[in-house]
């Protein structure tokens, strides 16, 4: 898979020197650019040939945002729907969701709703998500227009980028918002709820879910 | 794969998908779960350190309870630091120890104070991401700096526990002391070990009423079966290191996440560092051919804070006791390192004609730190180191947690003469009054001036600065080296005020027809040491009653 012996990534996910870790993940409908979205960004590569990704992939890339050192890992994951079991288990360990849909693809934009049912069902409740339409560079064969896109997003109430991973459109700045909205989410579950570092019977009551990783409820390897 | 094509689908449909994977796809997920596994592993590990950074200034805290810091252990008043309440914890907590944060809630920010304690652990909850699973996630205690064989059983052990189930194994931590960690196995393993700090373990967790160092057992008892004993204690404290382990265990069992740390140190945490002597690093070695015991007492660290600034003048006073009582009249003294809590003493100490069965009768080691001050030596913690495994087995070098005071510590402070003699004096605020009321009840063991062999004490007081500029003097005690006064003086002062005044004692000797002569001095005040300063403060933080001490006198002039 990409990214495995790239020293680059190695240099990253050994690096030990940063304050936060945050966990992303990035869904959508197969070939909306999910992959292409990680490799401009993680990388700033781009290629226009479609490889299915197999299951699951990810990168590591630390960034600096408001004076903290803040290590990404990106979770990308296949479309398909043959890899939901495995990508479904690594949704519970994400603190944020980049939601994609391609604007050239009605199907993808009508799948969000499904998308946002399965991230309630999988993950954590306070994890982020934003709304992404992905190949706005591809205007000509644009069917979903950027109100479309706008409205859904606020009917959901998330925030909303239209990006372009081949031009290099929205693509940091989709991944800087979504880290200012887990560190302001982070203040403000701490100062809002104090109790909760402070202890007592509240933290026993989140030991119960079961965990979330690849054995968990993989059944590829059985 | 192509059989499952048909259920290949880019959207969504109803029923569960149930297509097989090819050996290339496995191939494909199982070297992305490993490379995850990686990150995963040095995530736990960094997550583990974030946690042991917090659960070492847990274990540092003072904790003595509502009227002092919770970390430094200062108690508040008018001459001490303002008390604070933690906005998380909401225990008392001195500004030293706190910081001042803008809180966010949805009413707007606010300003809050939090101790060191909880806003350490809020970071720690951010950095691990504790804020956002309502837990701190799964973790590994970083390993520890310990002896070769030891480390490697435990690698080795950890890597039998490494793979795809993640369980994971904790091993014991919190202390810093390198030698005597112990996992719950290695306790056991080395439970026929002699004396590697295990024995310190059990005077330091049997801090119950039922505990008793073999040593102590043996001189009640004169010589019984010495072994026995020995064997009870090593089992308590092997048992302790489990309970330890057990309460660790929690924290890192093998749900996905664990107690809140906070939690579990208000259930186990305090009640063994509870109270808090800090530790004492030294090594000891007998020579049978010269019959020569050498002890190197080499550092402390952790003590108790005698003064305002936090700090003490620590020095050591050390004997062998054996059953029969102190082997030595004198005990011997190092230099004291001043203003420093954790000194350093490199100090070898020999003792001469030890015989070899004094060691295996019950004879121990005795080490008393002390508060250097020249009204007083205040106890700050005692070190008793049994010395039969020292004579079986060699040189040791231990760190040995310091123990609270007992008759020995009592008789170490006041062996060496007080020249001086002490007083016993009583103060009290009286809020009607308005005034200190000081009340001299005796001194003994005065200073003879006199050719008689006597003197003929009487105490002068004043308080510095005193707008009333009042000064004092006691009657005059006759023929006396123990007088008794029993007599009270009133300053008219404010409580406020108190905090930067002191009170100036000086006894005298009455002398007709030639000058008095200068019998001793004691100033009492804010910037005083251990007992005094806690007498001091007393009287400010509880008025209208009166607080009894006593004192050393010092033979220092105090200029006019």
């Amino acid at each position: 898979m990409a990214g495995g012996g790239d020293p680059k990534w190695q240099k990253d996910a050994s690096d030990q020197n940063f304050d936060y870790m945050f966990k992303l993940l990035i869904i959508g409908n197969s070939s909306v650019g999910k992959t292409s979205f990680l490799f401009r960004y993680a990388d700033d590569s781009f290629t226009s040939a479609f490889v299915s990704t197999v299951g699951i992939d990810f990168k590591v890339k630390t960034v600096f945002r408001h004076d903290k050192r803040v290590k990404l890992q990106i979770w990308d994951t296949a479309g398909q729907e043959r890899y939901r079991t495995i990508t479904t288990a690594y949704y519970r360990g994400a603190m944020g969701f980049i939601l994609m849909y391609d604007i050239t693809n009605e199907e993808s934009f009508n799948s969000v709703q499904d998308w946002v049912t399965q991230i309630k069902t999988y993950s954590w409740d306070n994890a982020q998500v934003i709304l992404v339409g992905n190949k706005c560079d591809m205007e000509d064969e644009r069917v979903i227009s950027f109100e479309r896109g706008k409205q859904l997003a606020d009917q959901l109430g998330v925030e909303f980028f239209e990006t372009s991973a081949k031009e290099n459109v929205n693509v940091k700045s989709v991944f800087e918002r979504l880290v200012d909205i887990i560190c302001d989410k982070m203040s403000e579950s701490l100062d809002s709820d104090p109790t909760l570092v402070a202890g007592g019977p509240k933290g026993q009551r989140l030991s119960d879910p079961p965990q979330a990783g690849p054995n968990a409820n993989c059944n590829c390897g059985k | 794969m192509f059989g499952n094509l048909d259920k290949l689908h880019t959207g969504w449909s109803s029923g569960k998908p149930t297509g097989t994977l090819q050996p290339e796809e496995k191939m494909a997920i199982l070297e992305v779960i490993q490379r995850n596994e990686l990150l995963e592993t040095a995530e736990r590990q960094r997550v583990g350190r974030l946690v042991e950074r917090v659960e070492k200034i847990k274990q540092r805290a003072a904790e003595c309870g509502p009227r002092y810091c919770r970390l430094c252990g200062q108690s508040f008043g008018l001459l001490g630091p303002s008390k604070l309440i933690c906005d998380d914890c909401q225990k008392p907590v001195c500004s030293k120890c706190s910081i001042e944060l803008h809180s966010r809630e949805t009413t707007g920010t606010r300003d809050i104070w939090l101790c060191k304690i909880c806003s350490e652990t809020r970071e720690m909850w951010k950095k691990t991401g504790a804020w956002f699973f309502k837990g701190i996630p799964k973790y590994e205690i970083p390993q520890q700096r310990t002896s070769s064989s030891r480390q490697s059983f435990r690698d080795s052990k950890l890597r039998q526990e490494k793979p795809v189930k993640l369980g994971i194994k904790c091993t014991d931590t919190s202390s810093e002391e390198e030698d005597e960690s112990t996992t719950e196995v290695d306790a056991q393993k080395h439970s026929t070990a002699v004396l590697n700090g295990r024995s310190s373990y059990c005077s330091a967790f049997n801090v119950g009423g039922n505990r008793k160092h073999p040593l102590v057992n043996r001189q009640n008892s004169a010589t019984d079966t010495q072994s026995n004993q020995t064997n009870y204690d090593w089992e308590t404290a092997s048992i302790s290191t489990t309970n330890r382990n057990g309460r660790r265990g929690s924290v890192t069992s093998s749900m996905s996440m664990s107690e809140t740390s906070s939690a579990n140190s208000s259930n186990g945490m305090g009640c063994y560092r509870e109270p808090c002597f800090g530790w004492l690093e030294l090594s000891v070695n007998y020579s049978e051919a010269d019959h020569t015991l050498d002890c190197s007492l080499l550092r402390a660290r952790d003590l108790p804070t005698m003064d305002v600034t936090g700090h003490a003048d620590p020095f050591c006073k050390t004997n062998i006791i054996t059953p029969y009582g102190s082997k030595q009249q004198k005990w011997f003294a190092t230099k004291t390192v001043h203003k420093t809590t954790n000194p350093e003493f490199n100090e070898k100490v020999r003792f001469l004609g030890v015989e070899p069965d004094e060691l295996i009768n019950g004879s121990m080691l005795y080490v008393v730190i002390l508060d250097d001050d020249r009204y007083g030596h205040d106890f700050l913690g005692a070190a008793k180191i049994n010395l039969a495994p020292i004579y079986s087995s060699g040189p040791h070098r231990m760190t040995v947690p310091l123990d609270v005071e007992d008759n020995f510590c009592v008789e170490a402070a006041m062996s060496g003469p007080w020249l001086f003699g002490q007083i016993l004096i009583a103060l009290c605020y009286n809020t009607k009054r308005r005034s200190l009321i000081v009340r001299i009840d005796k001194c003994t063991n005065l200073m003879a001036k006199d050719k008689n062999g006597f003197s003929d004490p009487f105490v002068k007081l004043q308080m510095r600065p005193d707008s009333q500029k009042k000064k004092f003097k006691s009657s005059i005690k006759w023929r006396t080296l123990n007088p008794i006064f029993n007599e009270e003086f009133a300053f008219e002062t404010r409580p406020n005020d108190l905090d930067k005044q002191l009170l100036l004692l000086t006894v005298w000797d009455k002398d007709l027809g030639k000058s008095n002569d200068f019998l001793g001095s004691l100033i009492l005040g804010g910037n005083s040491k251990g007992r005094r300063l806690k007498q001091w403060k007393d009287c400010i933080r509880m008025p209208d009653c009166f607080h009894e001490q006593w004192h050393c006198l010092s033979g220092e002039h105090i200029p006019n």
